[in-house]
Formats: structure tokens, sequence, C-alpha cells
């Protein structure tokens, strides 16, 4: 059968065409689709999310969170869920806007790519696109260039993209202004105010409530179980002190180190400058250079006046008032044209016109370092703390496993031996409580910050058999670095406050709750007789006038009542409960319209246009959302790496 | 070469040859047809796609325009998309990025035109909807209330549905029509807070829509305070 194919080319062709046919327009893909989809994430709309792509979403976030938080963010919250959602969702976000642009065949020209790369001020030296730069950026990012550029086409792609949706939102004039009307609006206002401390003496309680409450929240008043330690610490820095050097040591460091001592030249300039813009004018800059000529002229006549004509003329502010003076400065530190110039003058020499990005300088070299190399004496101490901290290391690597021997396997009853052997001394710490559910109930002095220290402190070893502790590492805070054996001398086991101790505290919260909900009641009470148009006895407060936009203190939710009194029947009445407990009335009495002149609406329609683009670009992304359904694979975000 | 073939392969050629005879053109003409739809549709994509590249020159030439508020040369360039590349996205984007710009300089007619265009022309519903929504900002603005109402007659797909109810009360209120105004605004408030559950059950965006909700309320409550009980 196969050899009457062999032969019979015609067929042949054919049936090859058809196999290959797939491969030319789906490619390879539409064979292996499917094969590895375990691993995927997420898919939205037909396109899939990697684990692997979410993986370096996570770590960009990460990062991100990390640079907000500094030292706050632990790798709990690095890893918490809010954390991984917010990953996840600017990975779906972004891929919604990449699948819509595609959709939209967008793609910016190859013109349009390198001049938008060109313009980055980063890849740029003296004004121009460096070639070298580039590759060195992109090489950084550890990518190809056509890999660098792709992306940076798609980015472009979703910036075409994005311009008519976010940028170009439009909200109708009408709308703003009534919103701002709304939030200028004047109202009146006079408030009666109903504390719980008025309604303590009206409150009873049930005999049995104070002992409730005891029984429901026993773990308040629940103290924990303490002890009290004594613990040895060996510590390089405690070491410091067991450990010397010599003369000869400091001086055969300083011998091989010279270079680390070697100070480059510095110099010390005063400078008259005469402004010139990057971009003026011809004209200008002739302008200019005339006056820095005549300047020149007469500073080189009377050098002795610098400072003074410094002061007069030189129109850089800044240094204008010290005379031009501009300190100490090495190599790197000004421009290049001004370096130059101040690196090639002799002391008190001046200097011709310098043109520099800022105008001309008239530049007087003041001072001169030449370089030198510090002498030994200068630098002894600190070579002598360098040695020290050197040998205290070394002497600490020596020992610290035999140390960790001892106390915890030689002479796991004491603590004496290992002080005597290494000349350390036994120290003795606070009564010190045990965490609840592995969070420390007060922050603790160190090395007892160190969780893994308290929970040896608590172990049954330590606790019953008054055994040492394994030396362990302090891996954090001030004595990071440090091995600390501790041996419990004290313990005190968990206990429960009385009910005696702890009852009037609790009668007096019990009845300052119970106040705060008769006076929300009593304040409710008369809310509704005023609405029903029944008089009061209320004793007002002198009117104020609030505005919406800005409520001055007053809380959200007492604004929210007082602006949803009508105006068609004045005064009108509005209650809020207060968020200090405790509850206010409102009286409305009169409703101004915001003044028309009201300088704040130009604000007001600035937010408004803000909200709106908001609002728009969020309908936009949930019309995309649901045009590229997003499925989440269930267990995604649970997994732990 | 020469092939010598046994009674068995030779019978099998015969069997070939005879159902050759009898479908070979068959299978040759839907080889052929299946070869050509391949191939229109790959001119298809092919023209689109060379069409998005050439529009996207002229979309860029816009993108700058409107950053530099040049105004009268966004409308030219828009023009030209809409007129050379009327099928491609960047001739709805360029559109909607010139109404703004003119709203701007206040060419309202110019930009009325423009957002009309996409709202009646454009393949992609979402932009028409935004189209929609701006449009009726305009007219409504241009005191056209009746057209810009017929703008909001039909109901807009779920995600716009809040700015289409304000827009709405924003027409009633600016008519005086409170009693409307008030119900607009607050399927708009509705709109808002089942958004908002759709974000919260997503876990996503949340508290994303609270100034906006806020300025609901804001122009509700505001409807009250004229002293006309709506």
């Amino acid at each position: 059968m196969f050899e009457s194919v062999r032969n019979n080319p015609r067929i042949t062709q054919g049936f090859l065409a058809l196999i290959t046919l797939p491969f030319a327009f789906w490619g390879l893909e539409s064979y292996v689709r499917g094969a590895g989809s375990t691993a995927n994430f997420a898919t939205v709309g037909k396109s899939t999310v990697s684990t692997q792509e979410f993986q370096d979403a996570l770590r960009e976030q990460q990062a991100r969170v990390r640079a907000e938080l500094g030292e706050r963010a632990d790798a709990a919250l690095l890893n918490s869920l809010p954390v991984r959602r917010a990953a996840l969702e600017g990975l779906i976000s972004r891929r919604l806007l990449n699948l819509q642009a595609d959709a939209g065949h967008l793609r910016v020209s190859d013109a349009e790519l390198a001049a938008y790369i060109a313009a980055v001020p980063a890849l740029q030296e003296n004004g121009k696109f460096s070639p070298e730069r580039y590759a060195l950026m992109v090489a950084n990012q550890r990518m190809s260039k056509e890999e660098f550029e792709s992306r940076v086409r798609q980015d472009m792609g979703l910036q075409q993209l994005l311009l008519p949706i976010g940028d170009a939102a439009m909200h109708s004039k009408t709308g703003a202004d009534l919103w701002a009307a709304a939030e200028l609006e004047q109202r009146e206002v006079e408030e009666a105010v109903f504390l719980p401390a008025t309604f303590v003496s009206n409150v009873k309680l049930a005999d049995d409530a104070v002992q409730k409450f005891y029984e429901t929240n026993a773990k308040k008043f629940e103290v924990p179980e303490l002890v009290r330690v004594e613990y040895l610490m060996l510590s390089r820095d405690g070491l410091l002190g067991q450990v010397s050097v010599s003369e000869d040591e400091i001086k055969a460091r300083y011998a091989s180190q010279e270079g680390k001592y070697r100070e480059a030249e510095t110099r010390r300039a005063s400078h008259i400058l005469i402004n010139v813009a990057k971009d003026a004018s011809d004209a200008e800059v002739k302008a200019a250079q005339a006056k820095a000529e005549a300047i020149l002229a007469k500073v080189s006549k009377k050098p002795s006046d610098f400072s003074i004509i410094a002061k007069e003329q030189s129109q850089d502010t800044g240094t204008a008032e010290r005379g031009g003076d501009l300190d100490w400065f090495g190599r790197n530190m000004m421009v290049k044209p001004f370096e130059d110039a101040a690196f090639s003058l002799k002391e008190n020499e001046i200097s011709g016109l310098v043109r520099s990005d800022f105008g001309f300088h008239i530049i007087m070299l003041t001072g001169l370092r030449a370089a030198h190399i510090k002498p030994l004496d200068e630098v002894k101490a600190q070579i002598s703390a360098e040695l020290k901290a050197e040998a205290a290391a070394k002497k600490f690597a020596e020992v610290s496993e035999g140390f960790g021997n001892m106390v915890f396997e030689e002479e796991p009853d004491s603590l004496k031996p290992a002080a005597e052997k290494w000349k350390l001394t036994i120290q003795q710490s606070p009564l010190l409580p045990k965490a609840v559910d592995g969070v420390p109930q007060q922050p603790l002095p160190p090395p007892f910050d160190s969780p893994r220290l308290v929970a040896a402190i608590f172990s049954a070893d330590a606790v019953e058999k008054k055994r040492n502790t394994e030396a362990i590492e302090i891996t954090s805070g001030p004595l990071k670095g440090a091995l600390v054996s501790a041996r419990v001398i004290e313990h005190k086991p968990a206990t429960v406050q009385p009910l005696e101790q702890v009852k009037e505290a609790i009668a007096r919260r019990l009845t300052l709750e119970e106040a705060a909900k008769l006076a929300v009641r009593d304040g409710e009470a008369k809310l509704d007789k005023l609405n029903k148009g029944e008089t009061q006895a209320i004793s007002w407060s002198a009117p104020r006038t609030i505005v919406r936009a800005v409520p001055g203190g007053m809380p959200p939710d007492a604004v929210r009542a007082i602006f949803k009194v009508g105006g068609f029947k004045l005064p009108g009445y509005a209650g809020a409960s207060l968020p200090q407990g405790g509850y206010a009335l409102y009286r409305v009495s009169s409703i101004k319209p915001a003044a028309t002149d009201d300088t704040r609406r130009a604000t007001l329609t600035q937010q408004y246009a803000r909200v709106v683009a908001e609002q728009e670009f969020s309908a936009w992304m949930e019309a995309m959302r649901l045009r590229y359904p997003v499925v989440i694979s269930k267990n995604a975000l649970d997994a732990k790496e | 070469m020469m092939a010598v073939y046994d009674l068995e392969e030779q019978e099998q050629l015969a069997e070939l040859k005879t159902w050759w005879n009898q479908y070979g053109n068959l299978v040759t003409s839907i080889i052929l047809a299946v070869a050509l739809a391949v191939a229109a549709w790959q001119g298809w994509n092919w023209w689109q796609r060379d069409q998005a590249a050439q529009a996207s020159v002229v979309y860029g030439g816009l993108q700058q325009a409107a950053l530099q508020h040049d105004a009268k040369r966004v409308r030219e360039l828009a023009g030209d998309l809409i007129d050379k590349f009327p099928r491609t996205a960047y001739a709805v984007m360029g559109a909607l990025v010139s109404a703004r710009v003119q709203q701007e300089v206040g060419e309202t007619k110019t930009a009325q035109v423009q957002l009309q265009w996409v709202a009646d022309n454009a393949s992609d519903d979402a932009m028409r909807a935004l189209a929609n929504l701006r449009l009726a900002g305009v007219l409504l603005d241009e005191k056209n209330y009746d057209a810009a109402l017929t703008r909001l007659a039909s109901v807009p797909a779920a995600p716009f549905l809040a700015r289409h109810s304000e827009i709405k009360g924003d027409v009633f209120a600016a008519q005086g029509k409170f009693a409307e105004a008030r119900i607009a605004y607050e399927e708009a408030i509705a709109a808002i807070e089942e958004k908002q559950k759709r974000a919260d059950a997503d876990g996503n965006e949340r508290g994303r829509h609270l100034a906006y909700q806020e300025v609901l309320r804001a122009k509700l409550d505001g409807l009250a305070s004229s002293g006309v009980k709506p």
C-alpha cells in the first residue's frame, strides 16, 4: 500500500498539503493545545494565564508592596491573599487590554517605536540617543532587544487603546454644575447632643450582667504563663574585650591597604554666573557674553575684588551671597565644562569665560588639596577597631560550637561552667509572659524579641526539667548573630483574674454601653416626635452653617442625614448616632443655594471630571471582562508557591 | 525509475485508479475550495492588518496633536481616519479622542458629529455605549433635552447603567422634572451598588466606586433642597 503512495506523487502531495495546512495557518499550537492545561492558572477569553506568569506578576507585586511598606512587609503579608489577588487582578486586566488591542489590530509602527525609545532621557547622552546605553539597559533587564522592543510596542498599543477610554472621558457641564450646587449648598443647622454620660444614672444593670460578661469573655481576663530566666549570651561584640591587637598588626594592615586611605584631589572655587538658557537665541547669547566679558575685564584688573563683584553681579543667587564660593568639590561633581576649567587653574588664578548649560561662568580657584594618603595616626583608631572586630568574629566562630555543646549537652543543668569557661556574665530577665497563639502580648526586651528563644523558654524541658535551652541564634534586632542559652529560674502558671478584681471595671463598661443605647433611643424618639410636628423641650446650640463639601469635622453620617432634609418644609429635623457613642439631633432652619461665584466650583468640577473618568474607565473594563470571560482555577489563589 | 509490481500491488493500483476516476474531481475541487477559503481568510486578515497599520500612523499623529491641545489638527486627523479607514478600530478611537478635544475648545457641534458617528457606526458595542453616554452629555449641555433623552432611551449593558441613569437624572433635573430625576438617580445608585457587589464577589476593585456613590447621593439630596416637593 505504501509503495503505491510512494509512486503516486499527486496523491501524496495532496495528502501532505492537508497535514501541513493547520500547521501553516494555526501553528504548532493547534496540536499541542490542551497538553499542559493543568499548569494553567486562569483563562481570559480564549487565552490562558500560566502559573509562571502569575509567579512573575506576584514577584512584581511583592516588590511594589516592599517598596511601599519597607520593613513592615514580612513574608506572611507578602504572600497574603490580598497581595496575591492584586497580582492576579493586575495580570488579568493587562491580559484583557492585550486581547482587546489584538482584536482591533492595534500596533504602533516601527518608526514610532524607534522615536519613542530614542526620546527616553535615560537612554540619551549629550542630548542624543546612545545605542550603547540602550544596549546596556536592555541587558540589565535580562532581555534581548527584540523582547524589549516587543514589550514596549505592546505598552504603546495599550496606550493607544486607553487614550479614548480614560483620558478622553467627557462629562457634561450641566452634570458637574448639579453636583457642585449640591456640594456647596449652605444649610443653617442647630445641634443638640445626647451623650451617654447623662444617661448613666438611668441604667439599671441586671443582677447577673457582670457575672455573665465575665464568663462569656473569660479570655479577656486571662493572665498568661510567666517565667523568669537567667541567660548567657555569646556575641562578637561581647568578645571584643577579650581580644587585643598589636602595633605591628596595625602597621601591617595600614601598609597593605594604602589604597583605602588615598584621598583624591579636591578643589575649591568661586564663580560668577551670567545665565543663558540652554535654548537661548543667538542674540540672547551675545548679550550675555558681552555682559560676562565686561565683568571678566573688571575682575581680571582687580582679582581681590572677586567676591564683592560676585555678590553684586553673579546670577547664581545661591552662591552670590557668599561671594560666589562653591566650597570643596572633587571630580564628577560639577558640569563638564566647569570641571575642566576648574581643574586646570592654578590657585588664585581666574579663568576666561566658560560656557555650560547654565550660562557663562567666570571661575576663580580659591583652594587646592592635592591627592594624598591619610597618615597612619589619623586612621589608627579605625584600623584597630577593624582588626579587633575581625579577631572577635574569628574567636566567635571558634568557640560557638563548643558553647552550644556545653550548655545543651555537657552541662545542661547549669550555665555556670560555660560562663566560667568563656568569661561571660550570667544575666537575669524580668518576668516574661508567654505568647498567646503565637502572638506576643507585649513587646519584650532583646534578646527575648526572638520568637524561637521565647518558644524555647516555655518548652517542657525548660519549664519542668529546668534544663538549659539550646544555644539559639538571634536572627534580627540589635543582637543579631548572638547565641543565647537560657534557663528558667521562676515559673508562674497561667491564671484568670478573679471576678472580684475586675467586677467594677466590667460594671463601668456595661453601664456606659447601656447608657449609649439609651441616648440613641431617646434621640430617635425625639426626632420622631419633631418630625410629627410635636414640640419638644430641646436646648439647641447656636446655629452654624454647614456645607456638604467642607463638613468641618462633622461625622459623615450626620452630614448625610442633614442634607437628606428636604427644603419644602423648614425647619426640618435630622439625627445621627455619633461615632464616639450617643446621638445628635439637628434642626435645619434655612437652606441657601451655593453662591454662583464660589471659587470652589472649579475644584469640584475637576473632581467631578476625575470621578466620571474613573467610572467610565471601570465600566469599560467591566465590559471587557464580560467580553472575555475570566475563569480563575479554583485553588489558584490558595496555592502556596 | 521503473518499479516492478506484483499481482497484489497491481490490483491495489487499479482500485485506486478507479476510485480516483470516480472521486478525483470532487477531491480536487474540495481541496481547491478549502485552499481558496483559507487564502481569502488570510487575505482578509492581511487587509485588516494593513489598514490598521496605516491607520496607526495617523492615530499616532492624532495622539501627539491631542497632547498639544491642537484641536484643529486633531479634527483633521480624526476626519482622515473616518474617511480612509472607517472599518478600523483606530477610526472609532480617533473620533472619541477628537470629540473630547473639540469639547474642550467649545467646538461642541464637531464633538457631537464625531460622537454620533461612533455611536451609530462602531462595531464595538462598548465603544458605542461610551460614545452614546458622551453624546447625551453634550446634547444636555446644549439644552437639547429631547435629543439627549432619545439617546438614553434604550437600556445599555450593565457596566454602563449607572452613568446612563445619572445623565438621565441630570437631564430631568435640568428640565425641572424633579420626580423623574429622583427615580433616575435612585436607579443609578442601585446600579452602582450592584456593580460594587459584583466587584466584591470577584474580590476586585474594592471601594473603587465609593466616590461615585457619594456624587450620586449628593445629587439626589440636592433635588429636594429647592423647596419644591418632588
